[in-house]
């Protein structure tokens, strides 16, 4: 009888505590959805906002940038959105999800090809993809993950889209797109540069996408406008757009921002 | 030469223990309900199998455990008719007649069929399902399909306990008819004495799982072998 | 608002489902009865692997098909260096994810079915001279054919609906592998809500239509 008792105790207080920690955590916490690609480096830049605002909390949401926005457009309660792309920046800027005054470009990346690291295939540049022996391509979906568009725009750029359309195989975000090429599933894949650091031992980098074969690739953040937490949410993104992020960023692979996206920080 | 069982079986806290022989005839099983009789059907049909112990028809061993042989039910070769009758719900008449044949030949079988059908009277009855049909009739073609294959031996396990009495009554007639037909063992289960009575060549009496008296009917009526035989056979009412 | 990629999604989903069934009544009916009428060790332990996918969230059993079947995979890997095939991002690989989400409905349903047979019409049968495969052929499938309806018509359901293994393991590729809960899901997420309307609608009074059908054969009214 007692441990029927306790068993109920402890299984319905749980909750309640749970509850406890969440609620104090919103009560000193943001929000930060930002595309998956910025993920490592994000984190590490989280825990820089943390040690230097005692006692608050940053939470992430990594995902593609499409399905980001459409969270925000849901009412999902995000405080700070980082994307890697302009078009979905704009999108949020149109639907008024964001505080205009807010949006600043932080960095910069470029667009690899990666093969598997055990990979008995000859690819050497992105025209290779035409090849007969290149079964199967990974790139992200173009509707809603940035990494898919710009790939898209560097397929178009090379004349390869009537070639290898058939081999296409799209994921839902750039770091799936990174596991099936590390996994072996594909036979090669195209993401950013930072994120094949992110898995340096399973892929191999064969190419790097000329800065004219695709838009710049400028990843800008913003606060969210509907935040109830103006003065923390400016103060990240200000700390993204600062020297000291930069520094993290540049660790990870980042670029600087400009349209020459070769540039250091 | 005939049917001979010696079978002995423990399951769930009941030991059963028998061993008995008998000739062309037919013999009844009594006893209580519980007593084991079932269970020796279910043995010498080969749907259920003795710890220890054989089961012999005519000159072959169906079933032998210290030799090891273990004939499956379907090539005993016995009629079985089974206390609810187990007449397929989803086929007609004919065709319950019909699954009891080995004949390969499909006019054949047709054939003995309907020669089944004539001898059971069940004539108009073909295209008819179970459920459409009487108890008597249901009766008769469970006995039909049992002797399509001209069994060995014929194991009835409380046939009629679902008619009423006249019915019964008419049911021993047709018991008797069936024996003059089909000269075989017939082995059948029943706690009705007057039933045992009447149509039993050999009455095999078991209580407990053991067998404590057998002998004709008149005998065992008139000279029980032990108190418990006495009560048996002369409760009025079925057991 | 029926457009060249909606109706393949359609097509896609209902090919799928149907292939997926066919395996499903086969193995699963083959499986059911042997689980209802033999005993042997281990018995419910393989019952409960064959009822996992059931209770277990779709993307585990992705997870589990992927490290089976993946390019790399423990059966996935030999099959690749045999045949230069991978099945990730067929639609094979659809066929694979519904199987084996919607076969413990099938198994169970018919499990139950049998086991409501009576005893005594299958020894009746084994009596009259007929093997095991023959008994369960014109005796037992028979009289436990509405729970095997029924579970046709939840399978089929159940495969026409699965997504999330299906995600894993087909991906979702336009024009190859994206059945209809793959298709709304990503004209949903890039914001095509209306084009997601028509399938939505359609799905749903499928849905519903079948789960009619196996409730009334379940309750042996057809």
């Amino acid at each position: 009888m007692r441990n029927i008792f306790m068993a109920l105790l402890i299984t319905i207080g749980l909750p309640f505590l749970g509850t406890e920690i969440a609620v104090a955590a919103d009560q000193q916490g943001i929000i930060v959805s930002a595309a998956i690609s910025l993920k490592t480096a994000f984190e590490e830049i989280g825990k820089l906002f943390e040690g230097k605002y005692k006692g608050v909390k940053v939470t992430f949401n990594f995902g593609a940038s499409g399905d980001l926005v459409r969270q925000i457009e849901g009412g999902a309660p995000v405080d700070v959105f980082a994307s890697a792309a302009q078009k979905d920046m704009d999108e949020a800027e149109k639907k008024g999800l964001i505080a205009l005054d807010s949006r600043v470009n932080f960095a910069g990346n470029s667009i690899v090809l990666i093969i598997p690291a055990d990979s008995n295939i000859r690819i050497q540049t992105f025209q290779d993809l035409g090849l007969n022996q290149v079964g199967k391509i990974a790139a992200g979906n173009p509707k809603t993950v940035p990494a898919g568009r710009y790939a898209e725009e560097v397929f178009v750029h090379f004349k390869l889209l009537p070639a290898i359309k058939e081999k296409l195989v799209y994921a839902e975000h750039v770091r799936q797109v990174l596991d099936y090429v590390a996994r072996g599933e594909v036979d090669a894949g195209v993401v950013y540069s930072t994120d094949a650091m992110v898995r340096a031992k399973d892929i191999k980098i064969v190419a790097v996408a000329p800065v004219e074969s695709h838009r710049p690739v400028i990843y800008p953040a913003a606060v969210v406008s509907k935040t109830g937490k103006q003065g923390l949410a400016r103060a990240f993104v200000t700390l993204l757009a600062s020297e000291e992020a930069g520094k993290v960023l540049e660790q990870y692979g980042f670029k600087a921002p400009g349209k020459n996206s070769r540039q250091r920080f | 030469m005939g049917l001979s069982v010696n079978l002995k079986k423990k399951v769930n806290g009941f030991s059963l223990d028998v061993a008995w022989e008998i000739g062309n005839e037919l013999t009844v099983l009594f006893g209580y309900s519980g007593a084991g009789k079932s269970m020796t059907l279910q043995m010498i049909a080969g749907l259920s199998i003795p710890d220890a112990g054989f089961v012999r028809i005519n000159t072959s061993k169906l079933f032998d455990r210290s030799k090891g042989i273990n004939v499956p039910p379907q090539e005993r070769h016995l009629g079985y008719v089974f206390q609810d009758l187990a007449l397929f719900p989803h086929m007609t008449a004919l065709d319950n007649i019909l699954y009891g044949s080995n004949n390969t030949g499909k006019s054949g079988r047709r054939e003995s069929a309907m020669e089944m059908i004539r001898a059971f009277h069940l004539e108009g009855l073909e295209e008819k399902y179970p459920a459409e049909l009487s108890g008597g009739q249901k009766q008769r073609v469970a006995f039909a399909r049992a002797l399509m294959r001209k069994p060995y031996a014929l194991l009835l396990d409380e046939p009629f306990s679902a008619l009423d009495n006249p019915l019964r009554i008419e049911m021993r007639r047709f018991l008797r008819d069936i024996k003059n037909k089909f000269d075989v063992p017939i082995v059948l289960v029943t706690h009705d004495v007057t039933e045992a009575y009447t149509v039993a060549d050999t009455l095999i009496v078991y209580s407990n799982g053991k067998v404590i008296q057998k002998g004709k009917p008149k005998d065992v009526f008139d000279n029980p072998w032990s108190a418990e035989v006495e009560i048996l056979v002369n409760s009025k009412k079925s057991l | 608002m029926l457009e060249s990629s909606v109706l393949f999604s359609l097509r896609l989903s209902f090919q799928v489902a149907a292939v997926a069934t066919f395996f499903i009544i086969v193995i699963g009916v083959t499986v059911a009865y042997f689980l209802a009428q033999r005993n042997f060790r281990g018995k419910e332990l393989l019952d409960m692997l064959f009822t996992l996918p059931l209770v277990l969230p779709p993307t585990v059993t992705g997870y589990y098909l992927i490290i089976l079947f993946g390019r790399n995979g423990l059966i996935g890997k030999p099959i690749y260096a045999w045949t230069g095939w991978s099945i990730m991002f067929t639609w094979h690989a659809a066929v694979l994810a519904s199987f084996v989400v919607a076969l413990p409905l099938m198994i169970k349903t018919t499990r139950a079915a049998i086991e409501t047979v009576d005893k005594n019409l299958i020894n009746a049968s084994y009596t009259l001279g007929h093997s095991e495969f023959e008994t369960a052929v014109r005796v037992i499938l028979p009289l436990a054919k509405r729970g095997i309806m029924a579970g046709t018509v939840l399978s089929f359901a159940r495969a026409l609906g699965e997504f999330g293994a299906t995600l894993m393991l087909a991906g979702n590729i336009p024009g190859k592998t994206d059945t209809m809960p793959l298709a709304i899901y990503s004209l949903a997420g890039s914001g095509e809500w209306s084009q997601a309307n028509g399938m939505v609608i359609l799905l749903t009074l499928i849905s519903g239509l079948f789960l009619y059908f196996a409730n009334r054969y379940s309750k042996r009214i057809i």
